[in-house]
């Protein structure tokens, strides 16, 4: 277990924040971190979508169950949150 | 006795360079603290500065000017002004006074450089005026709003601010460094004088001086209209020193300092100025959007005086035009947001009314950053407003020190502008604030931003009090909406219709 911060950008958000999660938190999790920060504060929330998480830059989305300790994504590396079907 | 006109003795009186003998000339005039970029003594002879005055008529000007201002001030003194204002115009007060009153003592000191190491006798001259008159505007806008503290006490915040570590000082701080207190002579001529004051600060003054007018408060307009008499003179010290630089085959060097300061003013002029024009001033109030008025002045005039110099349109251009349609916008969301954070109320300005307005001005605004603010209205109306208040930092960019934002809802594009550079990352809001990184990284690379001091552990406790602390907000400094949420009450059973089109 590490804190490790990482940049939020959040889709439909208009500003990136700092997000502290741990290594240990699955993609799920960091997702929801991410969402406290702005869904139901300027995001309108989306009923039934799921928030999928993915590196600036990248098409395809990081598996849900993931750990962030198991990728190669570097502390205050801006991540974008993206609101999916599943 | 009889005088001789100034015009018959002032190309003597100020020809004042001469061969040193007991030291070298560049030891005398070393070349970083002139910034002459090699151009000989004999060649800055030519400037020509288009405003001459002598110093019995700089003094018998400045003290009618003084004199207008500090009568208009007393004679109103025991008007309602403070009572009667919009809060939103009193919110501008608060923000312009702690961002530009101890700025002015710096602009002070980077005159006086021009006074010391300025290579041409003209330029000297010039900025000795230039150096009295940004004290004047120190000492005005630090008397001003002094009368106010006994009432208000985030008015201390005209002479606190850059005493302390609040976000939007150390924006300020770090722009005016860049800009004028870490430059030599001549980079001061081009970037403070010519970019920064030409470009800028007529446009603050000037539409600051007609919203004052407009708003009630003649004892502000005739503060900023006196000021900016001061400004349109020294500003033209840049002038002549952009065609010396230029014609004696400087332009690479003199462009990409006009295209740093431009590219940099405009960032703190977008936080600043814009808000309180779009946002902060009461919409029976407003004569144009930020938006219109930087196209007048920047784009209109500005454009025309960087051309008739020789010199090119910055390269990012179209990019910051492009930027006139959103990122003040994203700057006022932010700053509503982190209210708490700063020495001012904001106006959220958000009435069905001004969301009209803003639609007609900058069309796709309610399905852009309407979108943040219907959240946000709905969470007040629920009673809920622990969810309009920050839980975590915005992250600031490495050059500007403000949020990283951009455009949300329909328009999404929000992006992070990162640069590894020696085995650190750091982040910008755009191209443009990376290239003024890349320009010179030795000169930036160890300033840590707001986020990058909470991450090292200097914020403590590491939670929004502590972050409060750090930056010196104390109990009824600490910002809250300017008009207390009344206009909440204007959506409830009524949700925003857009007006017909």
């Amino acid at each position: 277990m590490a804190l490790f911060p990482l940049i939020s950008n959040f889709q439909n958000d208009f500003v990136l924040q700092l997000l502290p999660v741990d290594t240990e938190n699955t993609m799920d999790e960091v997702a929801a971190a991410a969402a406290y920060h702005s869904v139901g504060r300027r995001v309108a929330a989306q009923p039934g979508k799921v928030v999928r998480v993915r590196r600036q830059g990248a098409s395809d989305f990081i598996p849900r169950d993931k750990r962030l300790g198991e990728t190669d994504i570097k502390p205050m590396e801006c991540i974008e949150f993206i609101f999916a079907d599943s | 006795m009889a005088l001789l006109e100034r015009s018959e003795w002032y190309d003597i009186a100020r020809a004042t360079n001469w061969t040193p003998k007991y030291v070298t000339d560049s030891e005398l005039f070393p070349d970083d603290m002139t910034g002459a970029k090699g151009v000989p003594m004999e060649k800055w002879e030519v400037y020509d500065e288009p405003y001459k005055t002598s110093y019995p008529e700089y003094v018998r000007i400045q003290r009618e000017k003084d004199a207008g201002a500090y009568s208009v001030k007393a004679a109103l003194e025991r008007s309602q002004m403070f009572e009667d204002a919009d809060p939103g115009w009193l919110s501008i007060l608060k923000a312009h006074y702690g961002a530009i009153a101890l700025g002015e003592y710096a602009a002070m000191s980077a005159e006086a450089r021009m006074v010391r190491f300025g290579r041409a006798p003209g330029m000297r001259n010039m900025a000795t005026f230039g150096m009295l008159d940004e004290n004047r505007h120190a000492q005005l806008q630090l008397y001003f709003p002094h009368e106010h503290c006994k009432k208000d006490r985030q008015f201390d915040w005209a002479h606190k601010a850059y005493h302390s570590n609040e976000w939007g000082a150390i924006a300020a701080r770090h722009t005016f460094d860049d800009l004028f207190m870490a430059r030599s002579a001549t980079d001061i001529a081009v970037m403070l004088t010519f970019a920064f004051e030409t470009g800028f600060t007529n446009m603050q003054f000037l539409g600051l001086a007609a919203d004052a007018a407009e708003a009630g408060d003649y004892t502000f307009s005739s503060l900023i209209s006196s000021i900016q008499t001061d400004e349109s003179r020294h500003a033209q010290i840049g002038g002549p020193a952009l065609q010396v630089l230029i014609s004696n085959g400087r332009k690479e060097e003199a462009q990409k300092l006009v295209d740093i300061a431009i590219a940099r003013a405009w960032r703190i002029f977008g936080v600043l100025t814009g808000p309180a024009m779009d946002y902060y001033t009461p919409l029976t109030h407003r004569k144009q959007s930020f938006k219109e008025f930087m196209q007048e002045w920047i784009v209109g005039q500005f454009e025309r005086s960087l051309i008739d110099l020789g010199l090119d349109l910055p390269w990012y251009w179209d990019q910051m035009v492009n930027e006139f349609d959103y990122q003040h916008h994203a700057y006022h969301l932010g700053v509503w947001f982190w209210r708490p954070t700063v020495w001012w109320n904001p106006a959220a300005g958000m009435t069905p009314d001004c969301r009209d307005w803003l639609e007609e001005k900058y069309p796709g605004w309610n399905d852009t950053f309407g979108k943040c603010w219907d959240v946000i209205i709905e969470n007040l109306l629920a009673g809920k407003p622990e969810l309009t208040v920050p839980e975590t930092l915005p992250v600031v960019c490495n050059m500007s020190q403000l949020p990283i934002c951009a455009v949300p809802g329909k328009g999404w594009n929000v992006k992070d502008h990162p640069l590894d550079y020696k085995g650190r990352t750091y982040h910008f809001n755009s191209e443009i604030d990376r290239w003024i990184f890349q320009q010179d990284p030795v000169r930036y690379r160890d300033h840590m931003t707001l986020v990058d001091r909470f991450l090292a552990g200097q914020i403590q406790p590491m939670n929004l009090m502590g972050a409060l602390q750090y930056m010196s907000l104390a109990p009824g400094e600490i910002g809250d909406d300017a008009h207390k949420y009344a206009w909440v009450e204007q959506y409830r059973n009524n949700p925003y219709q857009r007006k017909a089109a």
